[in-house]
């Protein structure tokens, strides 16, 4: 099975570890993901709140040179932009005309989009999956965090129940963890706010945590590089603002299910999370 | 079952006819039911909650809805079109009103918003793609908000999180044409 992976700027950057946990989980199931040549950003909130036409055409560019291949990504934020525009600029000849005029290029908005998670429970599927887990993650009790943009709006993203998505707690539980069922599934965190105003993200990051640790959990799972960074990185910044301590390590889904399929901590970058998972898998007898 | 929304075609003003020219989204089909603000994350900070936003435009109240610190604190999470029994897209209004409160010069004086988006723009124009360290770096230049967070890009760089080094797709001319295109409207 192949895909042309559309990886995103995060993932060359603050979420490499997603980009290694994501090939590491692939190589496992025979998964092919060779990279689409010369993508470039999706223009992100920046492109979308600066000028619309901008933001169909930045992923116009990168999804007409699919040459009508199934494009995978693993970003949140990624997915909703080349998803919104496919939806743009398919459903209004109009702005299919002038996107064209942009880019150089016609694009019908038809290259289809997938997100990770679709591409693992529905192509792929769980009992694949199941054969590939050697190390199961017994007794790890995660909740699941899907975040904005993957299921949002359902019209365009047609990914999953919309407020209470199930993708990322069926794949945790193939893995042998315990999906808890917690009302924050997709609740925001904040975002690019980190940057520009971080109490923003302080004060909904902490709404988040404080649920997952009332729910039980041991770890969260993330789909999404801000979603993961936030979640994480404030925890310290958190504790100083609010005088509350989580503790919590904050997982991408691909760095689980590589731990269950029998991958190393360096194979899936564990290293790279802030909030320091050892002490957590040791104690779960997953850690190596 | 979504029952069938109720569209409301010749009232409102000058307001809710730009908006719904540039977004698409329909401002004055709201009736005010609140859920949009009931689900949004930055209802509890906002100057102008997403329903009372709506109904400044319907009201035609340009200086107060340009000048909104809302519009730039929206986080684009899509709860309020996701659940809006009216399919008002209020997220798409939102990126209309920025665009049009920076063409008027009313941006609230609180935000960096548009600086962000600047210099994000700025590095997939000459780049293609967004250089992190690059982008923070020129942010805080541009904002003298130097001391902000400076524990965490140490802490970064020591997680192997921000590479030195920047990337680089070629056709940096066609993209700085494809950036002026956009900007003129793709009619040409």
């Amino acid at each position: 099975m192949s895909y042309l992976f559309f990886p995103g700027c995060s993932l060359d950057g603050t979420a490499k570890d997603f980009r290694r946990s994501t090939l590491a989980v692939a190589a496992k199931l025979g998964l092919e993901l060779p990279e689409l040549r010369d993508w470039i950003c999706c223009g992100s909130t920046a492109a979308h709140s600066t000028d619309p036409l901008l933001a169909d055409a930045l992923p116009a560019k990168s999804l007409s040179a699919a040459g009508g291949n199934t494009v995978a990504v693993a970003c949140a934020a990624c997915y909703s932009r080349l998803k919104t525009a496919n939806h743009h600029i398919a459903g209004d000849a109009v702005l299919r005309a002038r996107v064209a005029r942009v880019v150089g290029a016609d694009y019908d908005g038809g290259t289809p989009v997938l997100h990770l998670l679709e591409i693992l429970c529905r192509d792929i599927g769980r009992a694949r999956i199941a054969q590939t887990i050697i190390r199961p993650l017994v007794g790890l009790r995660v909740v699941c965090y899907y975040g904005c943009l993957l299921a949002r709006p359902p019209e365009i993203t047609n990914f999953d129940d919309a407020e209470n998505p199930t993708l990322m707690d069926q794949l945790m539980e193939t893995a042998g963890a315990t999906p808890l069922d917690w009302p924050n599934k997709t609740e925001c965190c904040g975002a690019a706010f980190s940057i520009t105003e971080a109490s923003i993200v302080l004060e909904l990051t902490n709404q988040i945590l404080s649920m997952a640790q009332a729910a039980g959990a041991d770890c969260i799972a993330t789909a999404c590089p801000l979603c993961q960074l936030n979640l994480d990185m404030r925890q310290r910044d958190i504790e100083r603002k609010f005088g509350r301590r989580y503790n919590l390590p904050v997982f991408y889904f691909t760095q689980l299910l590589g731990l269950a399929m029998g991958c190393s901590s360096s194979e899936l970058s564990l290293a790279s999370l802030v909030v320091e998972p050892q002490g957590l898998l040791e104690s779960k007898g997953i850690g190596r | 079952m979504i029952a069938a929304t109720i569209e409301i075609g010749d009232v409102g003003g000058a307001l809710a006819a730009e908006v719904k020219t540039r977004s698409g989204a329909s401002p004055m089909s709201c009736y005010q039911c609140s859920k949009c603000s009931s689900g949004c994350p930055v209802a509890f900070r906002a100057d102008l909650k997403p329903h009372e936003l709506v109904r400044m435009v319907q009201m035609d109240q340009r200086e107060v809805v340009l000048a909104s610190r809302f519009i730039w604190e929206c986080t684009s999470c899509q709860t309020c079109i996701t659940r809006c029994p009216q399919k008002v897209d209020i997220a798409a209004m939102n990126d209309a009103l920025r665009a049009m409160s920076r063409a008027a010069g009313k941006v609230a004086p609180e935000t960096t918003v548009p600086v962000f988006n600047d210099v994000f723009l700025s590095s997939v124009r000459s780049r293609g793609r967004v250089y992190e360290l690059g982008l923070m770096a020129a942010y805080k230049l541009r904002t003298g908000r130097l001391l902000e967070d400076a524990d965490k890009a140490p802490m970064m760089l020591s997680k192997s999180k921000l590479p030195p080094l920047g990337p680089r797709v070629r056709g940096r001319a066609q993209r700085q044409g494809m950036f002026r295109r956009a900007a003129e409207g793709g009619d040409k």
